[in-house]
């Protein structure tokens, strides 16, 4: 059976993702490094600034995490037709449908898999969704935590977590969403990528998706 | 200057040791000391502003720290520049007669007293939990803020509620700010809070007639304004990664950073780096323990456990109270369970149907 490539992807959609990813591997090591510094510098006056580098990674690490999600909350708006928001949600009664079958096809009871769209499950789609909301108190937090002195920062922090220790809490819990939501994420995207022809893994980097010619 | 200084106020309190007070209030205040004059003037003015001090659920710990100073000169010269009208603690009257030195203050200074409290105001059942003279602190409150020029809320129970707040808060203690919106307030938050702190607010009060610059949780930016891990002696060995990692071991006996047994100083906004207690030049990091945060709302619920980072993670409804990471850790496992459950039905239905999925159909 011959298959057409579609484009899917954007490329700003793309360095979004991989921005995203990358900056929250090193913001996951360095932000477990901060709450809980594993090593001990023995030696005084050696010029090892351990906890500074890894402060100074998460930092920019931080800021690069921070575009990523602009750049999404961006692409909801004005990307592709996959890529803007309403495509994420189950509001139309083609993605209540296409939520309910992926539920099914992921309880393997049923097989087929809708042709009729190039982006996300609705399933997948509204995860993303909440993770991007996630992000955006990560960040706040985050940047309550570095600037607790600069005035807008200060506003904000305290309307939304009250103080500085209660935003590290949050910051800390948030950061296991996004370890136990990228555990989940890697399963799906390969057992999606072993049972459909799409080349979901591919897509990613080239932006191409396989579907059957019809 | 000096010694119109001694008309007015305590012969005991000599012209040194009240020159020296009102330095430390504005050095504490980030004033220049060109300033001193002028707090001294205010100060020896004569027009001391009466003060009205209400107890409410408390311990007495904030009065004991101002009254009972190593420096004597500090306490005597924060009773000396005001006039402290009511303070049940301190005051030698008692019963209808405290009442009624409460009352004719009240009625005299009316819009001009400055009203203190220690204490939170306990909310629940209309406030029965707490009273004074047959009146609710509710009451009291009310009736003894309407006519204040400003509040001055002292302690950790006074401003954000303090221990008695504490998670589950029986008595719905509140602090001040909650009740209170049409007055200005002003927050020394602590438990307890640097006397330096309390007197630099009141000094600033009569020298410029209205309070020092606040933070969003009204807290004095003189005292306040910065954390005290941005400021601690220790931090040296914070950023180069060299931690205490048990009371009483070779690093804790080094001097290292108290960070990893739990020390809240990153999170924590008071100035005892810098102004220290008792005149000694201390303050519990310098002495080997770490930063409790008491200056911090809700402390007793978000700083706790005191030797950990974060508070744990308390599940409503289960009873469940674990260490965040702990906790975490748990539940990638559970989803690694999942996860590879459901591979292997994935699998294992193959294997029966000996067919993958849509791909081929
Ligand atoms: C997925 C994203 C992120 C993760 C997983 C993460 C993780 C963490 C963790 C675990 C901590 C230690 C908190 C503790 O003591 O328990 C931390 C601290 C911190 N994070 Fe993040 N973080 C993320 C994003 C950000 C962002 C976007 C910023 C903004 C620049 C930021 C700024 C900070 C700051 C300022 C601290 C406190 C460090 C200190 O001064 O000690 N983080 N982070
Ligand atoms: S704030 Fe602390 S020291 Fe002050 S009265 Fe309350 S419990 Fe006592
Ligand atoms: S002892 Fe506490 S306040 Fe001082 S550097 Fe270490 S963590 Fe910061």
């Amino acid at each position: 059976m011959a298959y057409e490539k579609k484009k899917a992807w954007s490329i700003l959609l793309r360095l979004y993702h991989w921005a995203f990813a990358l900056s929250i591997v090193a913001l996951c090591i360095t932000g477990f490094y901060i709450h809980d510094p594993w090593t001990n510098t023995v030696a005084e006056g050696s010029q090892s600034f351990v906890m500074t580098w890894m402060r100074f990674i998460h930092f920019v690490a931080g800021y690069v995490f921070t575009g990523a999600m602009l750049a999404r909350i961006f692409l909801y708006i004005f990307g592709n037709k996959w890529e803007r928001l309403p495509e994420q949600l189950p509001v139309t009664p083609r993605n209540i449908k296409n939520f309910f079958n992926t539920l099914l096809r992921y309880s393997y009871i049923k097989d087929d898999h809708d042709t009729d769209r190039l982006g996300h499950n609705v399933l997948a789609g509204m995860t993303y969704v909440a993770i991007i909301v996630a992000a955006v108190f990560q960040t706040i937090s985050g940047f309550y935590l570095l600037f607790p002195e600069i005035g807008t920062w200060e506003v904000y922090g305290v309307m939304i977590f009250g103080s500085q220790q209660y935003a590290r809490y949050i910051h800390h819990l948030l950061m296991w969403l996004f370890m136990i939501f990228a555990f989940i994420h890697l399963y799906l995207v390969i057992w999606n990528d072993i049972k459909e022809p799409e080349g979901l893994v591919s897509a990613i980097f080239t932006g191409v998706k396989f579907q059957h010619k019809t | 200057m000096a010694d119109t200084a001694n008309k007015t106020l305590d012969p005991r309190l000599n012209r040194r040791g009240f020159l020296k007070g009102c330095t430390m209030a504005a050095a504490a205040l980030g004033l220049s000391e060109t300033v001193v004059p002028k707090m001294v003037e205010a100060a020896t003015s004569g027009q001391r502003p009466p003060v009205i001090w209400m107890h409410f659920q408390e311990c007495t710990g904030c009065s004991e720290t101002l009254l009972r100073g190593a420096h004597p000169d500090l306490a005597n010269l924060i009773l000396d520049i005001i006039s402290l009208d009511y303070h049940e603690t301190v005051m030698a009257a008692a019963g209808y007669q405290a009442e009624e030195a409460l009352h004719d203050s009240m009625k005299k200074n009316r819009g001009k007293y400055i009203m203190v409290v220690e204490g939170s105001i306990p909310t629940k059942e209309d406030g029965i939990y707490c009273k004074v003279a047959g009146k609710t602190a509710l009451d009291s409150l009310n009736e003894v803020a309407a006519g204040a020029a400003a509040i001055i809320a002292i302690g950790a129970c006074a401003t954000f509620g303090g221990v008695q707040a504490a998670s589950p808060n029986p008595t719905g203690a509140v602090g001040v700010d909650k009740l209170i919106t049409d007055k200005p307030i002003v927050n020394i938050a602590g438990c307890p809070p640097n006397p330096v702190n309390f007197l630099g607010t009141v000094l600033h009060f009569m020298t410029f007639n209205r309070f020092p610059a606040l933070d969003q949780l009204k807290r004095p930016k003189f005292g306040y304004g910065r954390r005290i891990h941005d400021h601690c002696e220790r931090r040296a060995h914070f950023d180069e990664g060299r931690f205490v990692e048990q009371f009483g071991d070779e690093f804790h006996q080094a001097g290292y950073c108290l960070y990893k047994v739990g020390c809240k100083g990153p999170e924590t906004f008071a100035n005892c780096p810098t102004a220290r207690f008792n005149e000694m030049g201390v303050w519990p990091v310098s002495i080997g323990h770490g930063c409790i945060g008491c200056t911090e709302p809700a402390f007793w619920d978000t700083m706790t456990p005191f030797y950990e980072r974060i508070p744990d993670v308390n599940i409503p409804g289960t009873g469940i109270i674990e260490d965040a990471d702990r906790l975490g850790t748990q539940i990638l496992g559970v989803t690694a369970a999942a996860v590879g459950i459901h591979a292997a039905v994935g699998i294992g239905k193959r294997l029966i149907k000996g067919k993958s999925g849509s791909d081929e159909s």
